[in-house]
């Protein structure tokens, strides 16, 4: 251990020798991501869309001068290699910890920058949360140093379940059927409470284990016997694969509501089971045309296949850290991350799906969320099928937005 | 009673169906494990690997020669990787023991999944069931049940008579198992016993490989399927006993069955409390005690295992300790 913190120090002070050498020292922002092992596949696509973002930030000169630096962790998928790296990437110069997949993971992390901040006044950093949507980050576990750049359960739930209502497919009956963790038990949570505004009985609540079932077919049997037309589910690859295809298996005629079936992969291996479900995501290919085509272009360009899943909105995300840092003076030694907060709460960045911002109650990102639907007639096809996404309704920020919790204490320095 | 409120014989008789089916998956994946173990002493972790493999290799052949020959070749093509893999790295590694062998396959079942994932990409592959085998085989109140479950299942059943009859009643049942209990004496009569191990090595790998490109098709074939089943397999050859082939397929219907009941029960440990006068205490702890038998499900497994590891340490029908 020692000789670790030994090496690093010394690391550390050969990187400020040169740096003062040559001027400012760069901003250093460190992903804090599962980059190896079984989940790893949501934390790369992370990884390839803050590249593609800090990349442009850096042709467009960097920040202070001097190009910024991304420095990758590999949390291993859990909260304890990710309070290990966090550590790691503090004690290495990070002054923004950027981190998406897993709600689990998130309140690991966001824990964990409060309590550093609590003891390092003066020496902030600043926690941008991509991709953990769970209400309590921005409830009870909301501080001033997490700004949250994704949708969260609310908003994800009550966009889809307008859309569908809207577009006729709501039904009468919802099932809510979930993952027994804060993010499963958000979406059920609020498909419930949204049942009374929208006219739509839940006809029976079901958490189960999180990517442990091979076998859904005694979960379709219930959700038969409920009498569904509707299933609401946060559920996410696997879960929500095998739900799918095992209702399908036994002829059941209900239409499912989404938050992930745009991960790659899902269309592919569902097929013609998907066609006819929805989604409701930060990002259609199809939606404004004129902008969106360039970017999907671009991103292929550098990336080498067209962003999906939880790619479009972390780049979104990093354009509001752009336009943050345009209105950040430099310090020595990177930049003062209060500074960087003040100008998050304050920025607003176009991006090809419209203009997103960031609420300062309770620092959850404001952005338009497209309702969806898997269909043959899509123009950008998922997974080399015949079925993609066709939007079905654009809800503009302001209408998606959902109030802020009252669990919320924010406080604030000074 | 609470246990039975709401719930139609139909939908039980479903249940059961579903758990059996789905606990003779369990038993085509953990019947070569067992026999490995029962035969040769060997702990393969990689196993549910082979597992894996049999999925990609039946979806890559699939387009090239039919579903059908894809679920026979794949698993020809997996016993060939299992002969390769006894042949060159465990004979190697059985003389310095158990721990050497668990740590060898161990690693073998991160490196084919990453070969996986190098070849495959990381998520799911489109290996569907095809068209024509897509249908309801029955249809009962409003659900229909796949035909190919029911296919999936009889696979499975045909295997295990096969294996049976071929241990218990041909010449080479006879020298196999002649050769695991006095491997001396079988070499001294001019059997070749290290060949011996490498065909029950390598069938036992091929019919992991049957399973996986049957289930693959069902299921879904991504890079994590030998780690989600892997666990479950373990757990399986725990309960029915080391060895015993028998005793995997009870504990492969056990584990199936109670899943299955599981999920569709709302009990609560707080009811079965109440009939001795003590429910408004559970209540009022809450906890685990009020939590849904439902939402335990995947759980109830292991909870079966420590239970029978209490009670019975052997397994179910294990004979070795």
């Amino acid at each position: 251990m020692a000789l670790r913190t030994f090496a690093r120090s010394t690391a550390a002070m050969a990187l400020a020798i040169g740096a003062t050498a040559a001027g400012a020292e760069p901003l250093k922002i460190a992903l804090v991501e599962t980059l190896s092992g079984p989940q790893a596949s949501t934390g790369l696509l992370y990884r390839d869309a803050v590249k593609y973002q800090i990349g442009k930030i850096n042709d467009a000169g960097g920040f202070g001068g001097e190009p910024i630096e991304l420095l990758e962790y590999d949390n291993q998928g859990g909260p304890v290699g990710a309070a290990d790296r966090v550590r790691a990437a503090i004690s290495d110069g990070a002054d923004v910890i950027l981190q998406g997949s897993s709600s689990a993971v998130a309140g690991q992390v966001t824990e964990d920058v409060r309590k550093y901040n609590l003891r390092n006044a003066g020496n902030e950093v600043l926690y941008i949360n991509l991709g953990g949507e769970a209400m309590e980050l921005t409830g009870a576990k909301c501080h001033y140093y997490h700004f949250r750049t994704s949708p969260n359960a609310a908003i994800r739930v009550n966009t889809l379940l307008d859309g569908m209502s809207e577009a006729g497919v709501l039904g009468g009956k919802v099932y809510a059927m979930n993952q027994n963790y804060s993010w499963g038990i958000d979406v059920q949570d609020n498909t419930v409470a949204a049942a009374d505004r929208l006219g739509f009985t839940v006809v029976e609540q079901t958490l189960h284990d999180v990517n442990k079932i091979q076998d859904f077919s005694p979960y379709v049997q219930r959700i038969q016997a409920a009498g569904a037309d509707t299933v609401i589910t946060g559920n996410w690859s696997n879960d929500l694969l095998l739900l799918m295809k095992s209702a399908s298996g036994a002829g059941l005629d209900v239409r499912f509501g989404t938050a992930f079936l745009d991960q790659p992969g899902n269309i592919g291996n569902a097929g013609a089971v998907a066609e006819g479900h929805f989604l409701s995501a930060p990002f259609n290919p199809e939606v404004n045309q004129d902008q969106t085509a360039g970017f999907m272009e671009d991103y292929k360009s550098v990336t080498g296949h067209y962003p999906s899943y939880v790619e479009p909105v972390t780049v979104f995300g990093m354009m509001l850290l752009q336009e943050a840092l345009k209105a950040v003076e430099p310090t020595e030694d990177g930049l003062n991350a209060a500074d960087l907060a003040v100008a998050l709460e304050n920025a607003t960045a176009n991006t090809p799906m419209g203009t997103i911002s960031m609420r300062a109650a309770d620092h959850q990102a404001v952005l338009p969320m497209i309702v969806q639907e898997v269909s043959r007639d899509a123009v950008y096809k998922a997974d080399n099928t015949e079925f993609g996404f066709v939007p079905i309704k654009v809800i503009a920020a302001r209408d998606a937005e959902q109030p802020v919790q009252a669990s919320c204490k924010m406080k604030r320095p000074g | 009673m609470p246990l039975l409120t709401g719930v139609s014989v139909d939908q039980i008789l479903f249940a059961l169906l579903n758990g059996t089916i789905y606990g003779l998956l369990l038993f085509m994946v953990s019947a070569g494990l067992t026999l490995i173990f029962g035969m040769m002493g060997v702990l393969n972790f990689a196993h549910a690997s082979f597992y894996m493999l049999g999925a990609y290799f039946a979806y890559t052949l699939q387009p090239l020669t039919g579903f059908w020959l894809a679920i026979i070749l794949a698993p020809v093509l997996v016993m060939g990787v299992g002969i390769l893999v006894e042949r060159f790295i465990l004979r190697h590694v059985h003389e310095h023991g158990h721990a050497h062998e668990l740590l060898v396959t161990f690693g073998l079942s991160v490196v084919i999944a990453e070969m996986i994932k190098m070849v495959y990409g990381k998520f799911a592959v489109d290996y569907r069931v095809p068209a024509e085998l897509n249908f309801a085989a029955f249809s009962l109140s409003g659900i229909d049940y796949p035909f190919y479950r029911l296919l999936m299942g009889g696979i499975a059943v045909v295997m295990f008579i096969a294996i049976w009859l071929l241990l218990t009643k041909t010449r080479v049942g006879i020298v196999v198992r002649s050769a695991i209990y006095r491997p001396q004496m079988a070499e001294a009569l001019g059997h070749n016993v290290p060949m011996v191990f490498m065909g029950v090595f390598g069938i036992g790998a091929a019919l992991a490989g049957l399973a996986g490109a049957v289930a693959g098709a069902f299921y879904t074939t991504n890079p994590n399927m030998a780690l989600e089943l892997g666990v479950m397999v373990f757990v399986v050859v725990v309960v029915g006993g080391l060895g015993s082939m028998g005793g995997a397929m009870a504990a492969s219907l056990l584990i199936g069955i109670t899943n299955s009941l599981a999920v569709g029960s709302d009990l609560r440990i707080a009811d079965l409390m109440s009939l001795v006068g003590m429910g408004g205490w559970a209540e009022d702890l809450g906890g685990l005690l009020t939590m849904r038998m439902s939402s335990l499900a995947a759980t109830l497994p292991f909870f079966i295992m420590l239970l029978v590891l209490v009670l019975r340490p052997s397994g179910l029908m294990g004979e070795k300790e």
